[in-house]
């Protein structure tokens, strides 16, 4: 090592301590609840794909403050996140946490859910099962996708069952409901108090559905009319703004009549995987956002149902 | 010190005089992907004249939704010289190579499977003319990736040879055109995971009754995906043609696409 070397090594060893300085500029959601009936809160999420620039805070969560505890709809996709929706909860209230809700498995709904008590972590018993098999990879992939915010996320099994039916907590009653069109296990909750439905993401509004476990588009379609037969007063999607009327649901079933029609018609004039995904949106869907992007995933994962019943069987 | 440098430059030299001479008629890649002499030169041989032409048309999407089932469709109808030979491949997977087509008396001009990505990729689509010019259509597809070395559904499920061969069809008239779907229920292991070795459909072939060459002749490698359905979409109204498969298991595979096995008629 000569002289230049050896000063070449110096000046790089003095550079490497101020890299991690640089990079370690705090990320922070900024998570703002808003009240939209008296102790019910929204944190509205934006209707974008994950990046790493929203952080995954592409989500609602919601909690409700009863006169006995707070009920916690959804964590967000981090750690991060959930750290900041329970403080964003102290800020308004000094009642614990007793009961988190966990709509389903994906993970802009559950990763935040290591920032509460394991103990208050409620989930269907198939969305536990689910998160048990496809939480790392899901985990791996929102590395991929959003980077540092992910810092410390673990997956962390809900230890309590979600049971369909009444949920009384304090001066609220809720209803409990089990779905399945989104991922095959979508709990539903129903503040009866406030008229509040918190749809999960059985319901999108202004953004693309999402069908990567999805049981069909027809078995979805059938579980939302079930639903738009409930008497709410204002409605939380889980991907969109607040609605207070049936707006949401004439979209999201306009929306899969739709991809459901386009897929079967596809299918029957024999068009290929790539020509389905580069199929237009009608421009009715404009306000809907993310839908050729999701097009393609949603094609991905149900066109192959819609071939195969196209064509005709032989064993061989 | 000095023995090094010498050594570097002569290195050096033969490293220019070598991408000269490898590269005589390769233009730059559009997609400046690591593998694209390299691929060139492994698939088509030395010594050759390409060129980048969009009328090589192949659609994958921007991202592998599923890595181990990303859609491609290779489109030549805008293609204007006559097709010799294709061949099609996916630069960064273990092994690049997805299949090799020689058309018979007719082109099919739409050919359509789903391959596997081990990590976000370029992908080509090389077309022989008569002049003996390779014409290049490329698309990237970004990836989580894996789509090699996963185990198949197969794999993962103890009845599968009930489904095993299982072959599902059909014609779809398309003007002067017609366009045969096949599915074939086939774990298609790439021996690219423990434990499960290569077992894959190598060769393709749509036959012609009473007609020894056959109208399409294919060679698919480990880079096709599970299960496939073939697209293929050749000028005119064929009755009678028989489509035949074999696996590297010595596995055959015959059907018969007729214009009402399925599809919209």
């Amino acid at each position: 090592m000569n002289a230049r070397h050896r000063l070449t090594a110096l000046v790089l060893l003095i550079l490497i301590p101020l890299f991690p300085a640089v990079q370690a500029a705090e990320l922070r959601y900024g998570l703002k609840p808003v009240e939209i009936a008296p102790g019910v809160w929204v944190v509205e999420g934006r209707t974008e794909n994950f990046s790493r620039i929203n952080g995954g805070n592409i989500v609602n969560t919601a909690f409700v403050i009863t006169s006995a505890g707070v009920v916690v709809i959804d964590t967000g996709p981090s750690r991060q996140y959930g750290e900041e929706l329970r403080a964003a909860i102290a800020a308004h209230t000094d009642q614990p946490v007793t009961h988190v809700l966990l709509t389903h498995h994906h993970p802009d709904h559950v990763f935040g859910n290591q920032a509460f008590d394991p103990s208050t972590l409620y989930a269907l018993p198939a969305t536990r099962e689910q998160l048990a098999s496809d939480g790392e990879a899901f985990s791996d992939n929102m590395y991929r996708m959003i980077g540092d915010w992910m810092r410390g996320t673990e997956v962390v099994l809900p230890t309590r069952e979600a049971v369909p039916g009444e949920l009384v907590v304090g001066d609220h009653r809720f209803q409990l409901m089990a779905f399945t069109g989104h991922t095959g296990a979508d709990l539903v909750v129903f503040d009866e108090t406030s008229k509040t439905l918190f749809a999960s993401d059985m319901v999108f509004f202004n953004r693309a559905l999402t069908t990567p476990q999805s049981p069909g588009l027809k078995v979805w379609a059938s579980e939302l009319e079930q639903l738009e037969t409930l008497d709410f007063d204002r409605l939380v999607p889980g991907h969109g703004p607040v609605v207070y009327d049936g707006t949401a649901f004439a979209q999201m079933k306009d929306y899969i009549t739709w991809l459901d029609s386009m897929m079967t018609e596809s299918a029957r004039q024999g068009l290929t995987l790539s020509e389905v995904m580069g199929q237009p949106v009608p421009s009715r869907f404009d306000t809907v956002a993310e839908s050729q992007y999701e097009l393609i995933r949603t094609v991905t994962h149900l066109y192959s149902h819609y071939e195969k019943a196209s064509l005709e069987s032989a064993m061989r | 010190m000095t023995q090094l440098s010498a050594r570097t430059a002569l290195f050096a030299v033969l490293g220019m005089v070598w991408s000269v001479v490898s590269q005589a008629g390769i233009p730059d890649d559009p997609f400046d992907s690591p593998m694209w002499t390299y691929n060139l030169n492994k698939y088509l041989g030395d010594n050759l004249s390409v060129v980048i032409d969009p009328n090589v048309r192949l659609e994958v999407p921007p991202f592998a939704e599923d890595s181990a089932q990303v859609p491609l469709t290779l489109n030549l109808e805008s293609f204007s010289g006559t097709v010799r030979k294709v061949v099609t491949w996916v630069d960064l997977n273990p092994i690049p190579h997805l299949f090799t087509y020689e058309p018979g008396e007719r082109l099919a001009e739409v050919i359509a499977l789903n391959f596997r990505v081990q990590q976000a990729t370029t992908v080509r689509a090389a077309v022989l003319d008569s002049d003996g010019v390779w014409h290049v259509g490329g698309a990237f597809v970004d990836a989580a990736g894996g789509g090699c070395t996963a185990p198949s559904m197969t794999a993962g499920n103890p009845d599968w040879e009930k489904e095993f061969g299982q072959i599902r069809s059909g014609a779809f008239s398309r003007a002067d055109h017609i366009r045969f779907k096949v599915n074939v229920m086939h774990p298609m292991d790439s021996g690219m995971v423990g434990n499960i070795p290569v077992f894959h459909i190598e060769q393709v072939q749509l036959k012609q009754a009473e007609k020894a060459e056959p109208l399409l002749a294919m060679n698919l490698s480990e880079s096709a995906s599970e299960n496939p359905m073939f697209v293929f979409e050749l000028e005119g109204n064929d009755p009678d043609l028989t489509l035949w498969m074999r696996d590297n298991n010595g596995n055959v595979f015959e059907h018969n696409l007729g214009e009402n096995t399925g599809g919209a008629q």
